[in-house]
C-alpha cells in the first residue's frame, strides 16, 4: 500500500516534467480546415501546383480581365467604337469610359483592378511557395514557375497600361493589412521584363497534347517585346520579337477568316490565347456577346444598340473591295455595322466556345516592324500581314509616315483585339486621335484621360496610401 | 428520537390550551389532557439546538424584571406567537425572574426563564409549549466545580456582545453575557466544551481544557459575507474579493423551478442580463453580461462547470434546409444537460480583473458553475425532490374580434374606395348615388379596384367568431423529480444525484425532457493525496414545432400564422377537417392574404432535437507541502447531437402545392482539457499572506457534423430522408486548440490592504499563424477601511471595501479557420478539355486575433448596521478594441474582404446589489435588490468607418454606426398624424408617399424639405438602459414566502408583426389598438395609430417608429410559498418535508402589444437584435412541489 502510495506521488510528481515534454509544441495549435480546401494543407504536390496555375490562368479569363473588362477599356475606350450608353448600370459606364468620365467607383474599374491582383496574389501564392516542395517531376516546377512569371507580367501589363502608377506586390500575402508599395507604370515594366527573362528560359518552345494552351517561350519573348516597346527599349524589343521570328515555332494563317472561331482554335499564328468551353461549366466565353448583333441572347448592353457600335470612321479606313479583313464586318437589321469576328452563335448567353487571342503572330510581325523602325525591314513586315489580306500596295508608298501607316495597320488588322488604346498611348497619339473623334461624334470632352482612375474603393481601403490619377 | 425516548413515563403537566393572542393575565387555569393524546404528539426540546425547528432559533425580544415565572413564561409565549399549557400550580407566585432587554432565541429564553425551577419546556407539533420535569439528574452539591469567566465580541467590529447565551454542553448550566460582553460560569465536573450562541451569529463551541479565561469573537452568520466564493483556479474569502464576481446559491436557484440554470440567473445578478427571448421549452435564453462587446464574432459568456470551461456548440445544431437563416427555430439550449438542482453555486465573474484568468475568453464575462458535493462524515442524506405544475399562456395580445376586423375591413376599403375615385362626389367621374359604406352596392370589381370591393365574408357575416391564438395555445404540464444521495466518510465524499424533466409546451406537440445523472466522488488517498471525479450525463428530448417565425416561413410560424387569420374564418370544413385545401384565405371571398393554418403547420411539421452530452473531470490533488499544492486535471466533454426534421405532405402551403421536405442532421463534439495547477499559500510576518497558482493547461476540441435532406416526398408514410429523394448533403469537421500559462497571486496586508494580480497567455489555433498567443494581465487593488484601526469607534459600517481593478481579456468566440485562407473551385480549359484549377477565395489572415476587452471596474464592497444591510456598487468602463469585422481592404492583397481585427465598442455602466435583513427575529424579512445599468457605443468600424446596414427578417432596419448602440433600429420617425390637408400641405413633402389625412407624417431629419431615405434615424434599440430585480423573502415560523420582480426599461423591440397585424390596410388578422386609430378629423383616435386604408397612399407601412416600441416591462416573476412540516408529522419518516406552490411569470406590466417584450428572433445575430416576427409565448406556470430530506 505505502509501496503504490509512494508510486502515485511520484506519478504526480513526473505529471509537470511530462507537461514539459509533451508540451503541446506549436503544431498542436497549427490547424486546418478538414472539410475545404485552404491554403494551409495545400501547395503540397505537383498536382496541387498544377491545379493552382490551372487556377491562375482561369483568372485572366474571367470577366474581369479578358472575360469581358479589358475589352471595356481597351478596345472602348479607342475610336473604333463608339456607345450610346444610358444611365445606368453597364450602359452608363460604357457610356463614360468612350467619353473619359467615367467615375472613380465604377465597378468595372474596380473588378478590373480587384480581379488583376487577384490573380497576381494567386500566382504570388504559387511562387512563394513552389521553391518549398519537392516536385516528383523537377521541370514540371520550372515550367509552373515560368507559367507564373508570365501570367503575372500579362496581368501587370494591362493593370499599368490601364491605371499608370499601381502597387507593385510580388509577395504571397497572408494579412489584410498590407503595405501598399505604390510605383511608377516604369518600375512596373522593369519588373516585368525582369520575370520575362527568366520565364522565357524556363518555359518550352510549344506544348502537345492535353497542355495546348499554356503559356510558351514565344509567348513570353512577344509580352517582353510588347513591354520593351512600351517602356521605349526598342533595341530589346527588337530582340525578343526577333527571338519569337526565329523560333520557327509561328506563322500567319492564310486566309484571315480562319483566325478565329471554335474550329481553328491555337493555330499556327496564335501565340498565346485564351482558353474557353462552353457547356454551362463557367468556362466559357462572355466578351462575344458584345459583338453580337444577336439581341436575344447577347447582354443587350447600350440601350437596344449593338454594343460595340463599330464606327463609321474605322470602315473607311478599309479597301472594301481588296481588304479581306473588311469581310469581318457585318451590318444588322438596322444597317448598323458590327464586328463579326468572334461569331458565336452559342445557346446560352455568356457562355461561348470562342478563344480571346492575346498575341499573335502578326502583332509578332508588326511589333518587330515598329521596334526596328522605319527601314526595308519593317516595311516588308508591314506587307507581309498586308498581302495575306489581298493588300497588294507596298506599305512604304502608302501616305503618311512610318509611325501612321504602321498604327493604321494595327487599327485594321487587330479590331476586337483589345489593341487600339494600348497602340494609341503606346505612339503617343492618343490625345490627338481621340479628341478629333469625340469632336466627330458631335461630344468635346474636357480632357483625354490617358489614365484610368484609381478604384476609389482602394483608396478608401487603405486611404493615403495611394495616389489617385489625374481626374 | 432522543426527545420521544426521554418523554415516556414522565409525569406530564396538564395541558392547557388557549389562545396566547387573546391570552388574559393567566390565573390558574389547566385542562387536563387525556392520557391517550400523547403518543401522538412529537416533542421537541428547547435545547436541542441542533434540531431543524426554525420557531426554537427565533429570536424573540423580552424585558422583565422580577416577575412570577408563570406570568414570564405567558409573555414568551404571547411574543412567540406559540400557545402554552401547564400547570401554572408548580410554580409559586415567589418564584421571580429577570430577563432584562434580552433578544435571545426562544429556546434559549425558556431555558433562562426555567433555569431554576427543575421544568424544561418542550414544544409540540401542535406548535404548544408544554413543561416537564428535567429528566437530567441534579448534580451533586459537593461535585467539583470550576469557574470560568469571559468576554464575547463581534468578530468584525470588536464590539462587546450584550446577551449572547453561554452554557456548558451536555449541561444545563448556561448564563447570558452583561452589557460588556462578559459572563461568569461555574462548570460542573465533566463540563468540556463551552458553546456561544447568539441570534445572527455563529454557533461557537470551545473546549474548555484548563483554561479559565475566554476570549471569544462570534462573527456573523451572514452567509454572502463569509462565503468562500469560487473564482477561476480556486476559491477565495469574499472579504478579500477585489474584482466584481457576483454570486447565486442553490436555495436560490432552486427557489424557481426552470429548466435550466439561465432563467434561475434572470433579474438576480446586477450587470447579468439574461431574456427569455422565447418560451419554447428547451430554447436557450440569451445571457448578456455587461452589454454586447462584439459585433460579428458571440456575446456568450464563458461557463465553466466544476473546472471545465465548456464550448456551446451552438453551430452544431445546424439549421433547417428548408428555412431562410433569418426564420431559423431558436437555437436550443446547449446548457440544459445541467439539471439546476445538481448546482451548488454559480458565480459570474464580471470584471475584466477576475475574468482575465480565462484570457482569450473572458471577455464576455465567466459563469462558473460548482456542483453539489458530498461532505466528510456525515450520514448519508438522501434528497427527494418534485414538483408538478400548469402552465397556460402568459400575456396574450389583445387582437380584433369579429365584428371589430369587419368595421376596420370596410373602413379600410372605404377609405380607399373614397380616395382614390370619390364616388360621394357628383362631379367625380366615379359619383355613385349608391354609395353605402356596409354594402357592395354599387361597387365595381376589376383590377385594382377590388380594393374597394368590401369582402364577402364581411358584408354577410355569417357570425363566424374564431379566437385563432386560443385554438393553437393550450395547457400544459410540467414535471420534474430527482434524487439525490450524498455524505462521506473520514476519507470519502460522495454526491450521487438522477433527475427527470418533463415539460410540455403550451403549443401541442413541443415538449422537452431530460434524463441526468451527476457524480462527485472524492477520495484522500492519504494525507497528501487526494482523488476526485466528477461526472455528469445527460439525455434531452427536444421535441419542437414552428414557432418562431412569420406565416409565411417554411415551415410558417404557428403563432404568426394564427395571428394573421381573420376571425371571421372559421377553421374547420363541415367534416372536421382543417380548412385549409383551398388556400385559407379564398374562404374570405376578398383579396386578403393568404397564410397558413396553425393547425395543420402544427400537425403536419415535426421536429426533434436529442442532445446526449457528457462532462466531467478526474482530478488527482498532492500536497508537496503544508501550503504547496500540486493539481492535475483531466476533464471531458461528449455532446451529440441527433436533429431531424419532417414537413409533411398534407400542408398547403399558404395555400399553394404542399412542399415535403426531410433533413436528417448528426454532430458530435469532443473536448478535452488536461489542467496542471500548483498552488501556494503562505503567511510571513503578521502582517503579510500569500496566496498564489500558476499552471498550465491544454485544451482541444473536435466537431464532427453532418446533414442530409431530402424533397419529393409522394407521401408521409415514411417520414425520414429515406422516404423522399435526397437533393443535398454536407460533412464539416472542425477542430480547435488552446495552451494556456496562467498564474494569479492575491496577497493581503494587515488584513486590510489587498492586491491581486493575474496573468494568462493563450495559444489559439483559431488565431492568425503570426499572432497565436495572447497575454492577458490584470490587476485589482481593495482596501478594508473597517479594519482600520481608525474605524473602530464606529459601529455604522461593518464592511466597506473600496476596490479598483483593471485588465485586459479577449473573445475567442471567432471561426475556426478565419485566419485560413480558403481555396475555391476555378476551372480552366486546355486542348478543348476542362481541368480541375483553384484560386484563394478568402485571404488567410496571419494576424486575425482575439477582440480584446479592457475594462476598468471601480467598486465598493458594504455592510451596515452589523450587517442587517450589506451589497456593493460597481462602475465600469470597458473597451473593446480590435474588434472582428468583415472590411473592404485594398485589392493588392488579392481579395476585396476580409476578416480583419477592426472596430472599437465601448460599455459602460453602474451596478448596484443591495441585500436588506429588514425584519430579524421570529418573522424574518428580507429583500434582495440589484439594479444596473449599460450603454453601448460603437466607437470605431472599419478603416472608412462605413455604417453596417444589415437586412434583417424583413429588409434593412438596423444599423451599427459610430456613435450608436450596435444593431440600433434604423428608419422614419412617426411625428404625427395628419388632420388636414392644410397640415400636408405645410408639410416637408414626402418623396415616398402621397399622404391624405389620417396618415403618418414623418420627421425631416434633415431638413431639406423632403421626406426621403436621407431622413432615416435611429429609433431606439434592443439594450436597455437599465435593469433591475427584487426579492423579497418573508419567514415566520414553518413558513416562507417570496416575491420577485424584475424589470427591464428602455428597450424597444422592432415589432415586425405590426407589418401585417397593425397596418392598417386590414388585409390580416389585427392587434385591437387599431380599435384606437384615425377615422376623421373630428374623430383623431388616440393619437397613436393612423386610419385604416386598404392601399395606403401614405405608405404607413415603411419601417418607421411605429413598428419600434416600447419593451420596458415590470414583471411580477415569481411567487413561492412554502410550508416546513412540523417535525412531529414527519419524524419517523425525514429529517424535513417542504412543501411548496409557486406562480412563475404571475403578472406583467408593459406598453408591448405583443406578446413578449424579451422577443428576439434572431438572438444569435448581434447585428440584428430584437425582432418580434412571431415567437413561441411565455407561460404562466403553476407549480406545487415537494422536497424531503431523509
Amino acid at each position: 500500500m505505502v509501496n503504490k502510495m509512494n508510486r502515485l506521488k511520484t506519478l504526480l510528481l513526473v505529471l509537470p516534467a511530462l507537461i514539459l515534454v509533451v508540451s503541446c509544441g506549436d503544431d498542436f495549435t497549427i490547424l486546418a480546415p478538414q472539410s475545404e480546401r485552404n491554403v494551409e494543407n495545400f501547395y503540397q504536390s505537383d498536382s496541387d501546383f498544377r491545379v493552382a496555375i490551372n487556377g491562375a490562368y482561369a483568372g485572366i479569363a474571367d470577366n474581369n480581365l479578358y472575360g469581358r473588362n479589358l475589352m471595356l477599356l481597351h478596345e472602348m475606350r479607342s475610336d473604333n467604337t463608339f456607345n450610346g450608353g444610358g444611365a445606368t448600370g453597364l450602359a452608363e459606364s460604357l457610356q463614360r469610359i468612350t467619353r473619359f468620365d467615367e467615375l472613380p467607383g465604377s465597378t468595372e474599374l474596380e473588378d478590373t483592378w480587384a480581379g488583376g491582383y487577384k490573380v497576381i496574389a494567386s500566382v504570388n501564392t504559387i511562387l512563394s511557395r513552389i521553391d518549398n516542395v519537392d516536385f516528383d517531376n523537377p521541370s514540371l516546377a520550372d515550367r509552373i514557375k515560368g507559367e507564373a512569371l508570365f501570367i503575372r507580367s500579362l496581368v501587370y501589363y494591362n493593370l499599368a497600361v490601364t491605371y499608370g502608377n499601381i502597387p507593385l506586390q510580388l509577395e504571397e500575402v497572408t494579412t489584410p493589412n498590407v503595405e501598399i508599395n505604390q510605383v511608377s507604370a516604369d518600375a512596373i515594366y522593369d519588373q516585368i521584363i525582369t520575370d520575362l527573362d527568366t520565364a522565357e528560359n524556363l518555359l518550352p518552345a510549344s506544348y502537345s497534347g492535353d497542355d495546348v494552351g499554356r503559356a510558351t517561350s514565344g509567348a513570353a519573348a512577344t509580352l517582353l517585346g510588347l513591354v520593351h516597346l512600351t517602356n521605349g527599349n526598342s533595341g530589346q524589343a527588337e530582340a525578343a520579337l526577333r527571338r519569337v521570328v526565329n523560333s520557327q515555332e509561328y506563322d500567319l494563317v492564310p486566309d484571315y477568316l480562319d483566325i478565329w472561331g471554335a474550329s481553328n482554335e491555337n493555330n499556327i499564328e496564335s501565340v498565346f490565347e485564351i482558353q474557353y468551353k462552353s457547356g454551362g461549366q463557367g468556362t466559357g466565353s462572355g466578351f462575344t456577346e458584345y459583338y453580337s448583333t444577336d439581341l436575344s441572347i447577347s447582354g443587350g448592353v447600350g440601350g437596344g444598340n449593338v454594343p460595340q457600335g463599330i464606327n463609321d470612321n474605322l470602315l473607311e479606313t478599309y479597301d472594301e473591295n481588296e481588304d479581306v479583313r473588311f469581310e469581318t464586318f457585318g451590318t444588322d437589321e438596322d444597317d448598323l455595322p458590327y464586328l463579326n469576328k468572334y461569331d458565336a452563335s452559342q445557346s446560352i448567353a455568356f457562355d461561348s466556345d470562342v478563344n480571346f487571342i492575346v498575341f499573335r503572330y502578326a502583332d509578332v510581325l508588326l511589333m518587330l516592324a515598329e521596334a526596328i523602325g522605319e527601314s526595308p525591314e519593317a516595311y516588308d513586315l508591314i506587307d507581309e500581314v498586308r498581302e495575306r489580306s489581298g493588300l497588294t500596295t507596298p506599305s512604304a508608298t502608302l501616305p503618311g509616315s512610318f509611325e501612321e501607316i504602321l498604327l493604321l495597320e494595327r487599327r485594321r488588322e487587330f479590331v476586337g483585339e483589345n489593341k487600339r488604346w494600348p497602340d494609341l498611348l503606346r505612339f503617343g497619339v492618343a490625345p490627338q486621335v481621340m479628341s478629333d473623334f469625340l469632336s466627330d461624334e458631335g461630344f468635346t470632352p474636357s480632357d483625354i484621360r490617358l489614365l484610368y482612375p484609381i478604384p476609389q474603393r482602394e483608396l478608401d481601403a487603405a486611404p493615403g496610401e495611394l495616389t489617385q490619377n489625374p481626374l | 428520537m432522543k426527545t420521544v425516548t426521554l418523554l415516556k413515563g414522565l409525569p406530564i403537566l396538564a395541558l392547557m390550551v388557549m389562545l396566547s393572542s387573546l391570552m388574559p393575565l393567566p390565573a390558574s387555569t389547566q385542562v387536563q389532557s387525556p392520557e391517550t393524546e400523547l403518543p401522538q404528539l412529537v416533542y421537541f426540546s428547547v435545547k436541542d439546538y441542533s434540531n431543524q425547528l426554525q420557531v426554537l432559533k427565533s429570536p424573540i425580544e423580552v424585558d422583565f424584571k422580577n416577575i412570577p415565572i408563570v406570568e414570564a413564561l405567558f409573555q414568551v409565549a404571547e411574543k412567540a406567537d406559540l400557545e402554552i399549557a401547564f400547570d401554572s400550580g408548580v410554580f409559586s407566585d415567589d418564584d421571580l425572574v429577570t430577563l432584562e432587554q434580552s433578544r435571545l432565541s426562544l429556546g434559549e429564553t425558556l431555558e433562562h426563564v426555567l433555569k431554576d425551577t427543575g421544568y424544561e419546556a418542550v414544544i409540540t407539533s401542535s406548535r404548544q409549549i408544554i413543561l416537564r420535569e428535567r429528566v437530567v439528574e441534579e448534580l451533586e452539591e459537593d461535585e467539583l466545580m470550576v469557574d470560568v469567566e469571559g468576554q464575547v465580541v463581534d468578530a468584525e467590529t470588536g464590539e462587546p456582545l450584550f446577551g449572547v447565551t453561554v452554557f456548558v454542553v451536555g449541561t444545563q448550566t448556561g448564563t447570558t453575557t452583561d452589557d460588556e460582553g462578559r459572563f461568569t460560569l461555574t462548570v460542573p465536573d465533566g463540563g468540556e466544551v463551552l458553546a456561544f450562541s447568539y441570534v445572527g451569529y455563529v454557533r461557537q463551541e470551545v473546549p474548555i481544557g484548563d483554561e479559565t479565561e475566554f476570549f471569544i469573537e462570534m462573527s456573523s452568520d451572514v452567509a454572502m459575507l463569509e462565503d468562500v466564493v469560487v473564482v477561476g483556479y480556486g476559491v477565495q474569502q469574499r472579504t478579500e474579493v477585489t474584482g466584481s464576481v457576483s454570486s447565486i446559491n442553490a436555495e436560490t436557484i432552486q427557489d424557481n423551478p426552470a429548466s435550466s440554470f439561465e432563467n434561475a440567473l434572470q433579474g438576480r445578478l446586477a450587470g447579468v442580463n439574461v431574456a427569455e427571448s422565447t418560451g419554447e421549452p428547451g430554447a436557450a435564453p440569451q445571457v448578456v453580461i455587461r452589454g454586447t462587446g462584439s459585433i460579428s464574432a458571440g456575446n456568450d459568456p464563458l461557463y465553466v462547470i466544476d473546472g471545465v470551461p465548456l464550448s456551446q456548440n451552438y453551430n452544431q445544431q445546424g439549421s433547417i434546409g428548408s428555412q431562410r437563416a433569418s426564420f431559423q427555430p431558436p437555437r436550443a439550449n446547449p446548457l440544459s444537460t445541467l439539471n439546476p438542482n445538481d448546482i451548488e453555486s454559480i458565480e459570474v465573474l464580471k470584471d475584466a480583473s477576475s475574468a482575465a484568468i480565462y484570457g482569450s475568453r473572458g471577455s464576455n464575462g465567466v459563469v462558473l458553475i460548482t456542483t453539489k458535493q458530498g461532505r466528510k462524515d456525515t450520514p448519508p442524506q438522501v434528497r427527494f425532490r418534485s414538483y408538478m405544475g400548469v402552465q397556460t399562456p402568459f400575456n396574450v395580445p389583445e387582437l380584433m374580434n369579429a365584428e371589430e376586423i369587419i368595421d376596420y375591413t370596410k373602413d379600410a376599403r372605404n377609405n380607399t374606395y373614397l380616395r382614390q375615385q370619390d364616388p360621394t362626389n357628383p362631379s367625380s367621374p366615379f359619383y355613385n348615388p349608391q354609395y353605402n359604406p356596409d354594402t357592395n352596392a354599387g361597387r365595381e370589381a376589376s383590377g385594382a379596384t377590388g380594393n374597394h370591393i368590401i369582402p364577402d365574408a364581411y358584408v354577410n357575416w355569417d357570425g363566424t367568431d374564431t379566437d385563432w391564438l386560443d385554438l393553437v395555445l393550450d395547457q400544459s404540464v410540467l414535471q420534474n423529480y430527482d434524487m439525490s444521495v450524498s455524505g462521506g466518510s473520514s476519507s470519502v465524499t460522495y454526491f450521487l444525484g438522477g433527475g427527470y424533466m418533463d415539460q410540455t409546451g403550451i403549443v401541442e406537440g413541443s415538449a422537452f425532457n431530460r434524463f441526468s445523472l451527476n457524480a462527485n466522488l472524492n477520495a484522500d488517498l492519504s494525507e497528501k493525496v487526494k482523488i476526485g471525479l466528477a461526472m455528469n450525463g445527460a439525455f434531452t428530448e427536444h421535441d419542437r414545432k414552428p414557432a418562431g417565425a412569420p406565416y409565411f416561413g417554411t415551415p410558417p410560424g404557428i403563432i404568426y400564422s394564427a395571428m394573421t387569420q381573420s376571425p371571421v374564418v372559421d377553421p374547420f370544413n363541415e367534416d372536421g377537417t382543417y380548412r385549409q385545401l383551398e388556400g385559407s384565405h379564398n374562404d374570405l371571398g376578398g383579396a386578403t392574404t393568404t397564410t397558413n393554418h396553425p393547425l395543420a403547420v402544427r400537425d403536419y411539421i415535426d421536429e426533434r432535437i436529442a442532445n446526449n452530452r457528457i462532462y466531467g473531470n478526474l482530478n488527482a490533488r498532492y500536497e508537496i507541502l503544508d501550503n504547496l499544492q500540486f493539481k492535475s486535471m483531466v476533464g471531458y466533454d461528449l455532446d451529440n447531437y441527433q436533429r431531424s426534421y419532417y414537413q409533411g405532405t398534407q400542408l398547403y402551403y399558404r395555400g399553394g402545392d404542399p412542399r415535403p421536405f426531410g433533413q436528417s442532421s448528426s454532430a458530435q463534439s469532443f473536448n478535452w482539457l488536461w489542467e496542471n495547477t500548483l498552488t501556494y499559500q503562505t503567511a510571513f510576518g503578521e502582517d503579510h499572506r500569500l496566496d498564489a497558482v500558476a499552471g498550465y493547461t491544454v485544451q482541444k476540441q473536435r466537431d464532427e457534423r453532418n446533414s442530409v435532406e431530402a424533397q419529393n416526398f409522394p407521401d408521409d408514410q415514411i417520414k425520414t430522408v429515406n422516404g423522399g429523394q435526397v437533393t443535398n448533403g454536407s460533412q464539416f469537421i472542425e477542430e480547435w486548440s488552446l495552451v494556456s500559462y496562467l498564474a494569479r497571486a492575491n496577497y493581503v496586508f494587515k488584513d486590510r490592504y489587498l492586491v491581486t494580480g493575474t496573468i494568462r497567455s493563450d495559444r489559439s489555433s483559431r488565431f492568425g499563424s503570426n499572432n497565436q498567443t495572447g497575454v492577458f494581465p490584470s490587476a485589482s487593488l481593495g482596501w478594508r477601511v473597517t479594519r482600520e484601526p481608525f474605524m473602530a469607534d464606529q459601529d455604522l459600517f461593518s464592511e466597506l471595501k473600496p476596490r479598483v481593478s483593471y485588465g485586459v481579456t479577449g473573445n475567442f468566440l471567432i471561426p475556426n479557420y478565419g485566419s485560413i485562407g480558403l481555396l475555391g473551385s476555378s476551372n480552366y480549359v486546355f486542348s478543348d478539355q476542362t481541368v480541375s484549377g483553384t484560386i484563394p477565395s478568402t485571404l488567410g489572415n496571419s494576424e486575425l486575433t482575439w477582440e480584446t476587452t479592457k475594462q476598468l471596474n471601480i467598486g465598493l464592497d458594504y455592510a451596515l448596521m452589523a450587517d442587517r444591510i450589506y451589497g456593493s456598487f460597481d462602475y465600469y468602463i470597458s473597451n473593446t478594441e480590435d474588434l472582428l469585422l468583415e472590411v473592404n481592404i485594398p485589392a493588392v492583397t488579392g481579395f476585396t474582404r476580409a476578416l480583419t481585427n477592426i472596430g472599437e465598442v465601448e460599455n459602460k455602466g453602474f451596478e448596484v446589489q443591495i441585500t436588506s435583513r429588514n425584519m430579524v427575529g421570529a418573522f424574518q424579512w428580507s429583500t434582495d435588490f440589484n439594479f444596473s445599468t449599460n450603454t453601448n457605443e460603437v466607437k470605431k468600424l472599419g478603416n472608412e468607418g462605413d455604417p453596417i446596414l444589415v437586412p434583417g427578417a424583413a429588409g434593412v432596419r438596423h444599423i451599427t454606426r459610430e456613435g450608436d448602440a450596435i444593431g440600433s433600429y434604423y428608419g422614419y420617425e412617426v411625428v404625427g398624424i395628419f388632420q388636414t390637408q392644410s397640415e400636408i400641405d405645410n408639410a416637408p413633402v414626402d418623396l415616398e408617399g402621397n399622404p391624405t389625412p389620417g396618415d403618418f407624417q414623418f420627421r425631416d431629419v434633415n431638413g431639406d424639405g423632403f421626406i426621403d431615405a436621407d431622413d432615416r434615424t435611429i429609433l431606439g434599440s434592443y439594450h436597455p438602459d437599465f435593469t433591475w430585480g427584487m426579492t423579497n423573502r418573508f419567514n415566520w415560523r414553518n413558513i416562507d414566502f417570496s416575491f420577485f420582480l424584475q424589470g427591464v426599461e428602455g428597450r424597444e423591440v422592432m415589432n415586425l408583426t405590426a407589418r401585417h397585424l397593425k397596418n392598417g390596410e386590414a388585409n390580416f388578422g389585427s392587434y385591437a389598438v387599431l380599435n384606437d386609430r384615425w377615422r376623421s378629423t373630428e374623430d383623431p383616435g388616440n393619437g397613436k395609430h393612423p386610419k385604416a386604408e386598404r392601399a395606403s397612399g401614405g405608405n404607413n407601412n415603411r419601417p418607421s417608429s411605429y413598428q419600434v416600441e416600447d419593451a420596458s416591462y415590470v414583471k411580477l416573476k415569481n411567487i413561492t410559498l412554502g410550508y416546513n412540516l412540523p417535525q412531529s408529522l414527519i419524524d419517523n419518516f425525514a429529517q424535513s418535508v417542504r412543501l411548496y406552490g409557486s406562480v412563475t411569470n404571475v403578472a406583467i406590466s408593459t406598453d408591448y402589444i405583443g406578446f413578449n417584450p424579451e422577443v428576439n428572433l434572431q438572438s444569435g445575430s448581434g447585428l440584428t437584435p430584437g425582432e418580434d416576427y412571431g415567437a413561441y409565448p411565455l407561460s404562466r406556470a403553476f407549480q406545487f412541489g415537494i422536497d424531503i430530506s431523509f
